[in-house]
């Protein structure tokens, strides 16, 4: 579905003045493995964003009272969102102080769109000039929660504006299945597979404490800016100078080589050989494996593991990325190698920042570059350097000391004055100021700067340019459980203009203990599944037999059917079709309603009515059909129940054949119902010589002859159903007392009587005959009297002959021969039942010439074939 | 790097006479509980489970239908999609067990061809009463060659074996016939899995 301008103006509907929806979009809300879906908006007020997450009643929403504000989450320092870009979905984590929420979007430009919408919001914060944002205007959102769900505490909607202890890892509470959800079909939904390997292992990094422990390794960090040169003396000094072999090694130069053609090709001996200078000053205490070796130009990383520890690494990936010339080249920039030992991440970036002591602003930028252009690209989503439980970062960072005479300088470090020199270095005042390594820390520098000396020696810079001391050389780092031991230079390593520096760290990483982790995977999937069965729609209802005693011909009865919703979801319930059949039920019963929605605790009265009409009369009378329907009533994703439905028809002379009618001399009531069906099978009758018309139709007939000819608009008025009902008891029951009822209810009956049969009086399988002739007297007047069944053929005419009795009349009572032809043009040849349900336009024509067809018989002499036996018949005959 | 475990959802069916414990079972299976209280299911209902088998998460969906007579018309239009049928009996009531060859012909009729099926004997723990040996169980599926177990809800006896063993004889199915899309397969780097089809053709 897609969210258009309609959507963003309910959503604005919803908002107070001030407040401006920007963009709004669908989302899935996950919660345990259950899909919600959500409508999320982006409000702007004076200058300050929020994230506001809708539930709707219906979606798309049609009006802005569909919806409910679930959440508003301010867009602060503490928001922070994250896209996990999948074919399938996007994933967004939204993260604000405690509050953890995954979103699943369909990937698609508008999903895109809002997506950055979202990020540009929280650049606007970083922009901001003014006091940091206070949010005033949500405070009135505090309070607000979605109606008619009951909270047990407070917890629920919005209370993460103020701090809140109690909404942490709300996302996946497990153990609290009263999360607001309007869900999609969980069991049978189209996406759950996916979504639920994802919670899995969400829930399963949640709980890694369950299934780690930690476990301490030393992490050895160097960096060395070797100008250029050669390796020309052992590196050991420099790698193996503590007791205790590291676990881990990243080795780190920079200006490895630099010669025009390692800048233009990337090509080098240098490598191998400050490779092998490296493996051969490893710490003799173990023994190492490489990981990884990454160069780009000068800068070059090389990532060792003790032997014992390389089956538990994975996931080894290195990238590079230029700075330099052009903001390509690799003359400046960094290399990368990140890998997974254990549970843990790490990343090893080394860096050489853009030289010249004024230059501080570049090497800020450089390193803004490599965080944002550096990414794992074997990784779907990539991998950024920040996506790691630890990061090392080392390298020629350039920062120079600012500030103070190079002679000073010097005679400062003579005097071991340190502290002054350090707050005179860029770098400390760029970090200080949040320009560069926000997050990073480094460990206290007390050995003197490692730049600029005189190659081979411990002298200063003795040339012309007599730089100033620098600490270029830097390692620092970002993560939790990196302890730093130690953080050194080692002067008597010559080779250079530069001096080494290392670190030793002593980190936490977190080892999986396989037994453990079983178990807390089956935990969490037994969870899941429980979960998912409760969040399944839950519904009782009171009653699965719905027995209606006494059903009789038009006369409505109905009974409730209350459907209680005791489950955790909202419930859209509905009746279903069972295979063959048309419709949901038969068509003597009606369901209100027949498809709804019940929240949960809420309830939904259904009535069911029943009553027998002139459409379902003739098969209950014949035994064709029961008062018997198994209803499945559907909880849209989840089970169906069967409700049955019984009664006992009363049988009745509406919806029995003229067929059967002439056979029967008593009241329909006093004859077994065995013998009715059989008449209406059709078979031979006994006994009585048959009426020639059925008794009850020349009662109504005889009452209106006698009553009825000067009745204005007889036939074209309703009758009363209490009347109506009244002449069915009479002509069923039988009764001394005259016949109930007004004229038109009289005439009514009538036209139902002839209604309420299978079969019209003229078979349907002669109607396209009677059509075809219309317009022709003759032939009409040839099929009424060879084509029509014997008793009907009677009964028409002894109808036709009244009409135009009433006809006679037409001073008096107003009637004329077109209108009662087309009323009973549509009576003597009603649609078959499939017909009659379509479309109406075709019909017309065909009313007209039925309307015609009938006419004939009202404007033209009768008295030719209408006998006396008809005319004169009554009941005592 | 494999970022996600590939997952199956296989859609099981409970079928057979009233009473015979269809929810029991899967009550037991999905719940771990057990209730002697006996409330007729009127309609269809179902619960998921999900299961490992040879490594691979498998997300069972259980129907469980109402056995009563009345409504088999109607439960026999949920057949379709069923990719394995439990057919139930008790081995405490003998017209249950001969039904067994109704509801066999019932499969037939409505379920997709190629369904697993399997006859399971419950209420085995009840002694006293027993009406149906087990050899007339295993005679039975032997004639129709259909896996057959003895089991018991309430003494949870072979539940968690017979969902496994139908499970399993889908898994197997599936991992046979489509080699490219075999579970097996799904987890393995696409380049080795080339290889490897390369090398056999
Ligand atoms: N002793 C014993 N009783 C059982 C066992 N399984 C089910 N029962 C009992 O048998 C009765 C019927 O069990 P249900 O599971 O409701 O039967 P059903 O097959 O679902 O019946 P319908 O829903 O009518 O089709 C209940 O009273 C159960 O407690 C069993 O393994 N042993
Ligand atoms: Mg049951």
């Amino acid at each position: 579905m897609s969210f258009n301008q309609d959507h963003l103006g309910i959503i604005q509907a919803k908002l107070s003045s001030g407040e401006t929806a920007s963009t709004c979009h669908e989302a899935s809300l996950m919660q345990g493995c259950v899909c919600a879906s959500r409508i999320l908006a982006l409000v702007e007020h004076e200058g300050e964003w929020a994230l506001f997450i809708f539930i709707s009643s219906r979606m798309p929403p049609e009006v802005f009272t569909d919806l409910a504000i679930e959440r508003v989450i301010p867009i602060d320092n503490d928001f922070k969102c994250e896209i996990d870009a999948g074919e399938q979905s996007v994933d967004v984590y939204v993260n604000s102080r405690k509050l953890k929420l995954l979103f699943k979007m369909i990937p698609s430009i508008k999903t895109n769109n809002f997506v950055s919408e979202i990020m540009r919001s929280m650049e606007d914060l970083t922009k901001r000039r003014d006091p940091p944002p206070e949010f005033q205007w949500l405070h009135k959102y505090s309070g607000s929660s979605t109606s008619s769900r009951n909270k047990t505490d407070c917890e629920s909607a919005t209370t993460d504006i103020t701090e809140d202890d109690a909404s942490k890892e709300k996302m996946l509470d497990l153990d609290s299945p009263d999360i607001v959800v309007s869900r999609h079909s969980v069991a049978q939904g189209a996406n759950p597979i996916a979504a639920r390997e994802n919670v899995i292992q969400h829930q399963m990094s949640l709980k890694e404490n369950d299934y780690t422990y930690t476990q301490i390794l030393r992490v050895f960090i160097g960096t060395w800016n070797v100008n250029g040169l050669p390796p020309t003396s052992s590196l050991t000094p420099w790698l193996a100078s503590d007791m205790e072999p590291p676990d881990i090694y990243a080795v780190g130069f920079q200006e490895l080589d630099l010669s025009k053609e390692a800048f233009l090709f990337n090509d080098t001996p240098r490598e191998e050989e400050w490779r092998r200078s490296v493996i051969a000053a490893l710490h003799p205490g173990a023994n190492y494996k490489q990981v990884a070796l990454v160069r780009l130009v000068g800068m070059m990383l090389i990532l060792l593991v003790q032997e014992k520890h390389e089956k538990h690494v994975r996931n080894a990936a290195f990238e590079t990325v230029g700075t330099g010339i052009m903001g390509k080249m690799g003359n400046k920039g960094g290399v990368a190698i990140r890998m997974e030992i254990h549970n843990t991440s790490m990343c090893f970036v080394n860096s050489h920042l853009a030289a010249h002591v004024e230059e501080f602003e570049r090497r800020n930028q450089d390193y803004h570059d490599i965080c944002s252009r550096l990414s794992f690209s074997k990784f779907s989503p990539p991998k950024v350097i920040d996506k790691h439980d630890q990061i090392y970062w080392l390298g020629d960072l350039n920062y120079r000391i600012t500030e103070m005479e190079p002679r000073i300088v010097r005679d400062l470090i003579s005097h071991n004055s340190l502290g002054a020199l350090l707050e005179c270095d860029q770098l400390n005042r760029q970090r200080s100021q949040k320009n560069v390594f926000s997050g990073y820390r480094e460990g206290p520098i007390t050995f003197k700067p490692t730049y600029k000396y005189d190659p081979g020696t411990d002298d200063w810079d003795s040339s012309e340019k007599n730089r100033a001391p620098a600490w270029c050389d830097r390692i620092l780092w970002k993560g939790d459980g990196m302890d730093q031991k130690e953080y050194r230079s080692h002067p008597i390593l010559r080779t250079s203009d530069h001096k080494p520096v290392s670190a030793m760290f002593e980190s936490q990483v977190r080892v999986i203990d396989v037994v453990k982790y079983r178990r807390v995977h089956e935990e969490v999937l037994k969870k899941l599944d429980k979960l998912e069965n409760e969040f399944l729609p839950q519904v009782t209802v009171d009653n699965t037999e719905i027995i209606f005693d006494v059903v009789r011909y038009l006369e409505a009865q109905s009974q409730e059917l209350i459907i209680a919703n005791t489950g955790q979801v909202p419930v859209q319930f509905g009746f279903i079709k069972k295979p063959d059949d048309s419709k949901f039920c038969k068509e003597w019963l009606n369901i209100d309603p027949a498809v709804s929605f019940i929240m949960p605790g809420e309830k939904c009265d259904v009535k069911l009515e029943v009553c027998v009409d002139k459409k379902s009369a003739s098969k209950l009378n014949c035994g064709e059909d029961k008062l018997y329907d198994i209803l499945v009533l559907h909880l849209e994703g989840g089970k169906d129940i069967f409700i049955t439905v019984t009664g006992n028809y009363e049988r009745s002379c509406f919806g029995s054949s003229i067929e059967a009618l002439v056979h029967i001399s008593v009241p329909v009531r006093e004859i077994s119902i065995g013998r009715l069906v059989e008449l209406e099978k059709g078979e031979p009758p006994g006994g009585m010589e048959p009426y020639p018309i059925p008794k009850e139709i020349w009662f109504l007939v005889d009452h209106l002859y006698r009553h009825g000819l000067k009745k204005q608009n007889l036939f074209l008025l309703p009758g009363l159903n209490s009347e109506l009902i009244a002449i069915r008891n009479w002509l069923d029951n039988g009764s001394s007392e005259p016949l109930p009822g007004s004229l038109h209810s009289i005439a009514e009956a009538l036209l139902l009587l002839l209604e309420s049969t299978a079969e019209p009086i003229v078979p349907f399988n002669l109607h396209s005959v009677c059509l075809g002739a219309a317009s022709n007297y003759l032939q009409c007047k040839q099929i009424v009297m060879q084509e029509l069944p014997e008793y009907r053929k009677n009964v028409f005419l002894y109808l036709c002959f009244f009409l135009q009795e009433l006809l006679s009349h037409a001073n008096e009572n107003g009637l004329d021969a077109k209108t009662l032809a087309t009323v009973f043009g549509g009576i003597f040849l009603r649609d078959p039942p499939r017909l009659s349900a379509r479309g109406r336009g075709n019909l017309t024509a065909m009313d007209r010439k039925k309307a015609s067809f009938v006419y004939h018989f009202l404007v033209n002499d009768l008295s030719d074939y209408v006998t006396s036996k008809v005319l004169h018949l009554g009941p005592t005959t | 790097m494999a970022k996600k475990t590939y997952d199956l959802l296989f859609k099981l069916l409970l079928i057979g006479d009233s009473g015979v414990g269809k929810t029991s079972i899967l009550f037991r299976f999905s719940d771990d509980a057990f209730t002697s209280t006996f409330i007729s299911t009127i309609g269809i209902d179902f619960k998921i489970k999900t299961v490992e088998l040879r490594g691979k998460k498998i997300k069972l969906q259980i129907w469980d239908t109402a056995g009563q007579e009345r409504f088999h018309t109607i439960t026999t239009s949920y057949y379709r999609g069923a990719m394995g049928i439990m057919l139930v009996y008790d081995v405490t009531d003998e017209r249950s067990f001969e039904n067994i060859v109704k509801w066999l012909r019932n499969i037939d009729e409505h379920a997709n061809e190629d369904v697993e099926k399997m006859i399971l004997g419950n209420k085995c723990d009840i002694d006293g009463k027993r009406a149906v040996s087990k050899d007339r169980g295993d005679a039975i599926a032997r004639e129709y060659g259909v896996p057959f177990l003895e089991t018991s809800a309430k003494a949870n006896t072979n539940i968690d074996k017979a969902f496994n063993d139908l499970a399993t004889a889908i898994l197997d199915k599936f991992a046979g016939k489509e080699p490219g899309d075999a579970p097996d397969r799904v987890m393995v780097d696409p380049r080795r899995g080339d290889t490897s089809r390369r090398s056999c053709c």
